[in-house]
């Protein structure tokens, strides 16, 4: 018996024998309310999963409607589905450019940040040096600054960014860019975390060997560790992915023209028109343009999705 | 060319300068260096692109405290943090009594989860929809005869009890999802001896599944905070960009962005949003410590 179950004696025997000594109708009393709670949360539970699932069906179905459906009947199916919803959304309403914006800057800042972080935390992982571990503490306190403390000195150096590469270098700039370079800074801290305790789960022997053969350090790294920490680098990418596609605050103060921005922005922007345009249908398939990339990605990597979120939390 | 393992630790040790440099400048130029100038320019007066910068002291600050729009939006947060925290992780801790046992309990847990993964700008628009004034809500509720129950859900008086609530639907499948990864963890046999014992599901969470799960509390409390306290897109979502947002509805990060864009016609007040940015840092900081003392306990090693 090890010391964590003594602490837990209370629920085995003490109460037990407390529980014995209660007149029997109240513990069958409190019984019955426990079983009537627990009936009550499961059915809870069900119901929740149920709004979920009515809601992105209502959301799917709204989107295919006319405009008068929308609001004559909001809860029936449309007569015949208005697939032009979706072709106006795309062309008219710049769901089109702004997927092209998310897609290219998500991408560029998600592996641009792997390319950065991976070296960086197999290193901290395998380094033993008392150094390391204050490095590993450093990055972690960036998780815990809120990107608004960032907001002033990246919109003003992303403004300078701006004017310098234009007036300068090339020419031209665009703020995507600048957006693209945010997003790597504000993934880096958390990146670099998890990948740290991904690649101190991995074992040491398979590198050993490696450079006892004659592998030098980078060889191993690129050739051996990249490879066997597929896992983990695909589960952090993910992540990032998921997280940069619904990024809304410095997309709206970076990107100063409406076209470039993001699906997110461009969602808000086609909503705040609603009231001249009232193109509800076309709203709605906006949102189904939104969410269904992230939607499909949880269906293909949803566990993986979960368990890094939550595990390389508790961590 | 065989070497030994010493060696390789030691060519190992040569590579740590180089691979480790390139993030860790990044790192400390861009996120930590720009964090703090943002305190210095708090204490400044400055008007957007253009205009010049001048030292005001803690005149941001002292603002703060005397503007009603800032001390709501700054109270609103808290709220969201506190009331908002304390439903998510009440519905948790009920979710953890019944879930080990349940059927399909890994269907609903992943289902929870997907609120999570969306924009919440996508689920605050659909969401909206559905509360407006003449929104199908109000429409479904008048048709069942319950008319006396339709409100104007966004309107300024009800707005941010329906943030609250949508924060708090969208995101406690999160929470689940961290404390029951640790509930799977804890030995079946425990649960059983408890049965055998009579304890019922209630006294099973209170002597062997909460015990056993303070670690993922206190780091799934500390989580919360530092995500509620940045809400922001919900928030905009309901009330959209068009216009500003009701005072009634306005979170810190909300007031903030407003200040940096200079809201509808205003001027930008690049110095107070700096001082906003600050002071949710240290609203973080001092929560989160907070919440550390306050669910410190030895951890139950099994």
């Amino acid at each position: 018996m090890n010391p964590s179950t003594d602490d837990l004696a209370p629920a085995g025997t003490g109460r037990a024998r407390a529980a014995k000594r209660r007149p029997a109708p109240a513990k069958r009393a409190i019984d019955r309310l426990d079983g009537l709670l627990s009936g009550a949360v499961k059915t809870g539970l069900w119901v929740w999963v149920a709004m979920l699932v009515v809601l992105t069906v209502w959301v799917v179905v709204t989107s295919l409607k006319t405009n008068g459906e929308v609001f004559t009947d909001p809860f029936g199916l449309p007569k015949s589905p208005q697939w032009r919803n979706y072709r106006l959304a795309w062309s008219v309403s710049g769901f089109g450019q702004a997927a092209f914006s998310s897609v290219t800057v998500v991408a560029a800042s998600a592996l641009l940040t792997m390319v950065i972080a991976t070296p960086a935390a197999y290193v901290l992982a395998r380094v033993n040096r008392r150094s390391a571990d204050r490095v590993i503490t450093y990055f972690a306190i960036g998780m815990g600054i809120p990107a608004q403390a960032l907001v002033v000195p990246f919109f003003l150096m992303s403004n300078d960014l701006s004017t310098f590469m234009t007036e300068w270098v090339t020419g031209w700039w665009d703020d995507r860019i600048s957006l693209a370079l945010i997003y790597v800074v504000l993934s880096l801290p958390f990146t670099v975390y998890l990948l740290t305790m991904y690649f101190r789960s991995l074992p040491t022997e398979i590198e050993e060997a490696a450079a006892v053969d004659g592998a030098g350090p980078t060889r191993t790294f690129v050739e051996i560790m990249v490879p066997l920490a597929r896992h983990g680098l695909v589960t952090a990418l993910v992540l990032n992915i998921v997280a940069l596609w619904n990024e809304t605050l410095f997309v709206l103060i970076v990107v100063g023209d409406p076209q470039q921005r993001t699906l997110p922005a461009a969602l808000l922007e086609l909503y705040n028109t609603m009231q001249y345009t009232s193109n509800w249908g076309g709203l709605f398939a906006g949102i189904v343009i939104l969410v269904m990339p992230m939607i499909l990605l949880y269906l293909w990597a949803g566990r993986r999705i979960v368990q890094a979120m939550t595990q390389g939390a508790i961590k | 060319m065989a070497r030994s393992v010493g060696g390789v630790r030691g060519e190992r040790d040569r590579i740590y300068v180089p691979y480790l440099l390139p993030a860790l400048l990044i790192y400390t130029f861009l996120f930590i260096a720009p964090a703090a100038v943002t305190i210095w320019y708090s204490f400044t007066k400055w008007q957007g692109l253009g205009t010049t910068a001048h030292y005001n002291g803690l005149a941001n600050y002292r603002a703060m405290l005397s503007n009603s729009v800032f001390l709501t939006a700054f109270r609103n947060t808290l709220i969201l943090v506190v009331v908002g925290g304390a439903f998510v992780f009440a519905l948790t801790f009920l979710t953890m009594v019944v879930m080990r046992e349940m059927r399909g309990r890994s269907f609903v847990r992943s289902m929870l989860f997907v609120p999570c993964i969306l924009s919440p700008i996508a689920i605050g628009t659909a969401v909206g929809f559905l509360l407006n004034p003449d929104g199908a809500l109000n429409q479904v509720l008048s048709d069942v005869g319950l008319h006396s129950l339709t409100r104007g859900w966004l309107g300024p008086d009800l707005i941010f009890k329906c943030i609250i609530a949508a924060v708090v639907w969208i995101s406690t499948g999160f929470y689940v999802a961290i404390m029951m990864s640790r509930v799977d963890a804890i030995p079946e046999d425990l649960y059983e001896t408890a049965r055998l014992a009579g304890a019922n599901r209630l006294e099973q969470f209170r002597y062997i599944t909460f015990p056993l799960t303070r670690d993922a509390l206190s780091t799934g409390a500390v989580l919360w905070v530092i995500g509620a306290v940045k809400t922001f897109e919900i928030v905009i979502a309901f009330t959209g960009t068009a216009g500003n947002p009701p005072i009634q509805a306005r979170s810190a990060a909300v007031e903030q962005y407003l200040a940096v864009t200079g809201g509808v016609s205003g001027t930008p007040e690049l110095g107070s949003a700096a001082a906003i940015g600050v002071v949710m840092f240290l609203l973080t900081a001092v929560l989160v410590v907070a919440l550390r003392r306050l669910l410190r306990s030895e951890a139950v090693e099994l």
